[in-house]
């Protein structure tokens, strides 16, 4: 099967006041195959976080190539790179990053909204599979951080997209919440076939991925089934 | 409506203190702009209205070039062929009132004169009372000859419906108080026919009431009586014409009249307010100017807020421009509610400032009593599109901001915007450029009063863009200063105004600009008084003045009566007129050359009294407005047209004026009367020895002998305190607009703390960690609010007094071509601190408020 996702060579510098940039990323490399459910271990500040920012395409390289499904996402272009994130990609953040002034319902509907599928019973669908139900109307503040997350989970598998990017998903979270928001968001995923990326910082993650990346200072330095891994 | 809409729309409702202040300060500043030109387009459609009702049919009207005219000239009228129809006018004003009983004199009757005793009336008069009613034209004309030319005026007097009987118009005819009352006017006081109208000129009775689509208050009287009343037997002050043939009228009549077409007549009207409309324009459109930079401040916190939605909302894949929809959506929605309210808000400012305006255009130029503006939906509309442009234009710097968001560094949490100094430096390289450019339109382009305004905007905004500059600059000393006065709450509020110079420097902008009006305003017109006064000392420098308002001219029996009276050093006959010069209108004025040489001082630009010894010989004087707006200086020769054709008259000297823009051309008395034929006079300069012991008896005997003639005298001090009370009054507008743009600035800095505490409500709940009381952080809002409030003070000393400078020596010059004195005065600048720290401290309150209320829930946390 071809990969939907191949990263090739790819290279980020951000400016700084010396002469020569910081390197979040150096060279890295990388496929991913549908339905596959991949954990991107690294260390604060190893690039994990710029690698999901470049493959969403909110973030462009400095150098090398990312496709998705065949096709060069920087020759998509600003048009094409948004339609891929509103079509195709959903994304999870460690601060949940939910809209304050919308309610849960709001949230979610925004995401099948931007897709062109307007259905408020998707909407109110995707709140019951995370266990949200009757929770519909409340505001970001006013639910609790397992919550935000499950409707940040809800936005983005509404819209039944090819790859899910999770951006620390648990990290800011208790264990035992962060273990059922975890379990949650793979049921999900694997129920749907959908591929996802999930950066984290934390070993654990392994249990529910099939492949573990391993990326140490802007280089991803090792790959493997997650049953094979040695943490 | 799209829900990535809506979410920035809740944001209005979230922070509705933001809300509020952001909408008052649009509505504050659209109700400005509409408020001034509702009522200055009221006085001007009042004034056109007024003009088209009395022309009638009338094609053209013939004067004298100064003065009325024998009444002789009707006869030749008759016989011309070209002269289809033609009807006699008298046209003047006067004051009524309201208050029964019988008439007196106008202000000056009751004022300092009387209590001296320099005017007995006789034991039989009634005693004189204050008319404090408003003012109404006069038209004096001939019924039978005026329905060729206004048949809808005289339909007024010769109709015979059911109504109305024949002994009424009959009265109207023999009667000589009789008059007919414009419905308005007769409604506002009440009157009906039979009764009575109580004016500076007796009593009139009502014999009838007739529609005046104008609105403007007006009396109708028979020529015959009006002539009576005024003391114009034998004469008429022009007659308007039906022509069927212009060119073969003028070629009988070119010499010695003045014949002008309706339009013309109506054009020249209209451009002696050209500078007064445009002035009081200009001064509307700063109040908006600040709104402008409220809408800019609030914008950008808009925007700053909105950032990590917009990062959030690009990283779900929505279009920037559906991000920029939603916030222009925002934006224009409040600029429009915010338009709309200062649409309603400024319809009723205008119908207290038309009066104002109409009450200084009858003060400086001529007779106007403009009718309130009227409501109209218009009104709202134009108000709320004031409103979105506003906002469109405030929000375009933050709009190009919201595009350029960068998603990864919105999503990567830090949301407020902390402009680095290199920001500030490019701004301020950009408003260095400004100002020099400014500069540059305002002293290359030397007349045009365009390009004054222009030039003074440009300096505005380019000294706005260097705040941000003078705030890194003045960081580190004011952060000593305020450490060692506030302790660490100071010094932290040192910091926050230096670390969000985004937010900080343009709510001391906005602040700056309207302080550094208030202070160039008022300096301008501070000046202005001042030079007045001196004026005023200088050149109205009589022991008495007689007549001089009210259309009371002096009769010349009076006149010779005073010359003759002993101990009398000297009687100036006062004439000034309105004449053409050059295709314009201008003022022609006589004098008497010797007595002023001798008493009064005037200021030329140069020479002192040797000048008057050639204005004895024919030569004349000018004024400064009149030499600078014609182009004229001394030594030159004006040609003027006279009754017996035009007249050569060599300037001899040019002298600082300030009664007319539109320029004064002054001459001895005796050559007026031989090239005008004109013995009107306006009023007497009585001068006596201030060293004569039976001073106060002489004068008191001037007053006596005015009383007889019912002619008001007013003391010097009196008639200083006259053109003083004028001069305030024309400025009236100014000060309720200088006003407005400090409530406009209030609003924005009271907004800009409260953006500042909204963004930091973390950071205090950091501080709050650290050990920092409720007190303390509530100090460090107030603390950031006050010393906002006087940095914005500090940057305005400098800025104001050059607005001062160039209002004074540019706008005003080039208004009004005359030369204001800069006499600068600490009560401005106080005035501007006092503003400023009020401000400050104002705009603290509610933040201060908010964080008492809230602290317990105030938290490190984010939103």
């Amino acid at each position: 099967m071809d990969p939907i996702i191949r990263v090739i060579d790819l290279w980020k510098e951000y400016p700084t006041d010396g002469d020569k940039g910081t390197a979040a990323l150096r060279g890295a490399r990388l496929e991913v195959r549908s339905g596959e459910i991949i954990a991107l271990l690294g260390k604060s500040g190893s690039g994990k976080t710029t690698l999901l920012n470049l493959l969403a395409g909110i973030d462009r390289p400095t150098k090398g190539r990312i496709e998705v499904e065949g096709r060069d996402l920087e020759a998509m272009g600003e048009k094409g790179r948004t339609q891929w994130r509103r079509l195709r990609l959903g994304f999870i953040f460690q601060f949940f990053n939910l809209l304050p002034t919308l309610t849960a319902f709001e949230n979610v509907f925004l995401s099948l909204e931007l897709a062109g599928r307007p259905d408020p019973q998707l909407a109110v669908q995707a709140l019951r599979d995370v266990g949200l139900e009757g929770k519909d109307h409340r505001y970001p503040h006013e639910l609790s951080g397992g919550e935000q997350q499950r409707v940040a989970i809800a936005r983005a598998i509404v819209k039944q997209p090819l790859l899910i990017l999770a951006d620390e998903p648990t990290g800011n979270l208790d264990t035992q919440t962060g273990r059922q928001v975890l379990d949650l968001l793979v049921e999900q995923c694997r129920r749907a076939s959908t591929t996802m990326i999930m950066a984290s910082h934390a070993a654990s993650t392994r249990r529910c991925c099939d492949r573990i990346v391993r990326i140490v200072d802007g280089a991803i330095v090792e790959e493997a089934p997650a049953v094979d891994f040695e943490p | 409506m799209k829900t990535v809409t809506r979410s920035f729309l809740r944001y209005t409702f979230r922070r509705r203190g933001l809300t509020v202040l952001q909408f008052l300060g649009i509505a504050c500043g659209v109700a400005a702009t509409v408020g001034i030109v509702l009522s200055a387009r009221s006085a001007l459609t009042g004034f056109s209205k007024a003009i088209e009702f009395l022309k009638g049919k009338s094609t053209h009207s013939i004067e004298r070039p100064a003065g009325p005219m024998d009444e002789g000239i009707l006869v030749r009228l008759m016989g011309d062929p070209a002269v289809e129809a033609f009807s006699p006018v008298i046209e003047r004003s006067l004051r009524l009132s309201t208050a029964a009983g019988a008439p007196g004199f106008a202000r000056g009757s009751t004022s300092g004169v009387l209590a001296r005793g320099y005017k007995p009336r006789a034991s039989s008069e009634p005693k004189a009372r204050p008319l404090t009613g408003e003012t109404a034209r006069i038209l004096g004309i001939d019924p039978f000859l005026d329905k060729n030319v206004r048949p809808e005026l005289a339909y007024a007097v010769t109709t015979d419906k059911a109504d109305e009987n024949l002994s009424d118009r009959l009265t109207f005819l023999t009667k000589n108080n009789a008059v007919l009352v414009e419905a308005q006017l007769a409604h506002r006081l009440g009157v009906s026919v039979g009764a009575a109208i109580h004016t500076v000129k007796g009593d009139f009775e009502v014999v009838g009431v007739f529609p005046n689509p104008s609105g403007e208050p007006l009396l109708l009287m028979d020529i015959d009586h009006a002539q009576r009343l005024f003391g114009l037997d034998g004469r008429i002050d022009r007659v308007d014409l039906v022509l069927n043939d212009e060119p073969g009228f003028l070629s009988r009549w070119e010499n010695g009249y003045h014949v002008q077409t309706s339009l013309k007549r109506r054009e020249t009207l209209a451009h002696m307010l050209r500078a007064f409309r445009l002035n009081l324009e200009a001064l509307s459109l700063l109040a908006l100017f600040v709104g402008i930079f409220l809408i800019y401040n609030t914008a950008m916190f808009a925007v700053v807020s909105r950032k990590k939605d917009a990062g959030i909302l690009r990283s779900l894949g929505a279009y920037r421009s559906e991000i920029v929809g939603a916030f222009l959506t925002e934006i224009l929605l409040l600029g429009s509610f915010g338009g709309l309210a200062g649409g309603v808000l400024g319809y009723f400012l205008s119908r207290f400032l038309a009066g104002e305006v109409g009450g200084t255009i009858s003060n400086l130029y001529f007779f106007l009593q403009p009718a309130p503006p009227s409501w109209s939906l218009w009104i709202v509309v134009a108000g709320t599109l004031l409103g979105g442009i506003a906002s469109l234009l405030g929000s375009l710097w933050p709009l190009l901001e919201l595009v350029r968001t960068d998603p990864v560094r919105a999503l990567s949490g830090r949301t407020a915007d902390r402009r680095s100094g290199a920001d500030a430096r490019r701004l301020a390289t950009i408003g260095a450029g400004m100002i020099l450019l400014s500069l540059l339109v305002l002293f290359l382009s030397s007349t045009q009063v365009y390009a004054g305004f222009a030039g003074a905007f440009g300096f505005l905004i380019g000294a706005s863009l260097l705040t941000g500059l003078a705030l890194v600059l003045v960081s580190p000393p004011l952060k000593r200063t305020m450490a060692r006065l506030g302790g660490l709450p100071g010094k932290a509020a040192a910091g926050n105004i230096h670390l969000n110079l985004g937010r900080t420097a343009v709510a001391v902008a906005a602040f700056m600009v309207a302080l550094s009006m208030s202070i160039g305003l008022s300096t301008m017109i501070g000046s202005f008084r001042r030079s007045v006064e001196r004026w005023l000392d200088n050149q109205i420098s009589g022991d008495l003045y007689i007549s001089s308002m009210d259309e009371l001219d002096v009769p010349v029996s009076f006149y010779d009566e005073l010359r003759a009276v002993k101990g009398i050093e000297g009687v100036d006959p006062y004439r000034k007129t309105l004449t053409s010069f050059q295709g314009t209108s201008a003022y022609v004025s006589a004098v008497d050359a010797g007595v002023l040489q001798r008493f009064a001082n005037f200021a030329f630009l140069k020479g002192g009294r040797e000048n008057w010894d050639r204005v004895k010989t024919g030569e004349v004087i000018i004024s400064e407005s009149f030499a600078r707006r014609f182009g004229v200086k001394a030594g030159d020769t004006v040609t003027l047209d006279a009754v017996h054709g035009p007249a050569k008259l060599r300037v001899a000297a040019v002298f600082y004026d300030y009664t007319s823009e539109h320029g004064i051309l002054m001459m001895d008395r005796a050559h007026y009367l031989r090239l005008f034929e004109d013995p009107t006079i306006t009023s007497l300069g009585i001068f006596v020895d201030p060293g004569n012991p039976k001073r106060g008896e002489i004068l008191a005997e001037v007053g006596r002998r005015a009383g007889d003639y019912d002619l008001p005298v007013f003391s010097r001090d009196e008639l200083h305190a006259n053109a003083l009370k004028v001069f305030d009054s024309a400025f009236a507008v100014t000060t309720s607009m200088r006003v407005l743009a400090i409530i406009v600035a209030f609003f924005g800095i009271a907004g800009a703390i409260l953006t500042l505490f909204i963004e930091r409500q973390r950071e205090f709940g950091i501080y709050r960690a650290l050990g920092f009381s409720t007190l303390q952080v509530g100090g460090i809002t107030l603390m950031e609010g006050v010393a906002m409030g006087l940095l914005s003070f500090i940057m305005s000393l400098g800025v104001g007094t050059a607005m001062a400078v160039i209002l004074i020596q540019v706008i005003n010059l080039r208004s009004f071509n005359w030369t204001v004195f800069f006499y600068p005065t600490g009560m401005p600048y106080l005035l501007a601190a006092a503003t400023a720290l009020l401000a400050g401290l104002g705009g603290s309150l509610y933040p201060i408020f908010k964080a008492w209320r809230t602290y317990p829930q105030m938290q490190i946390r984010e939103e």
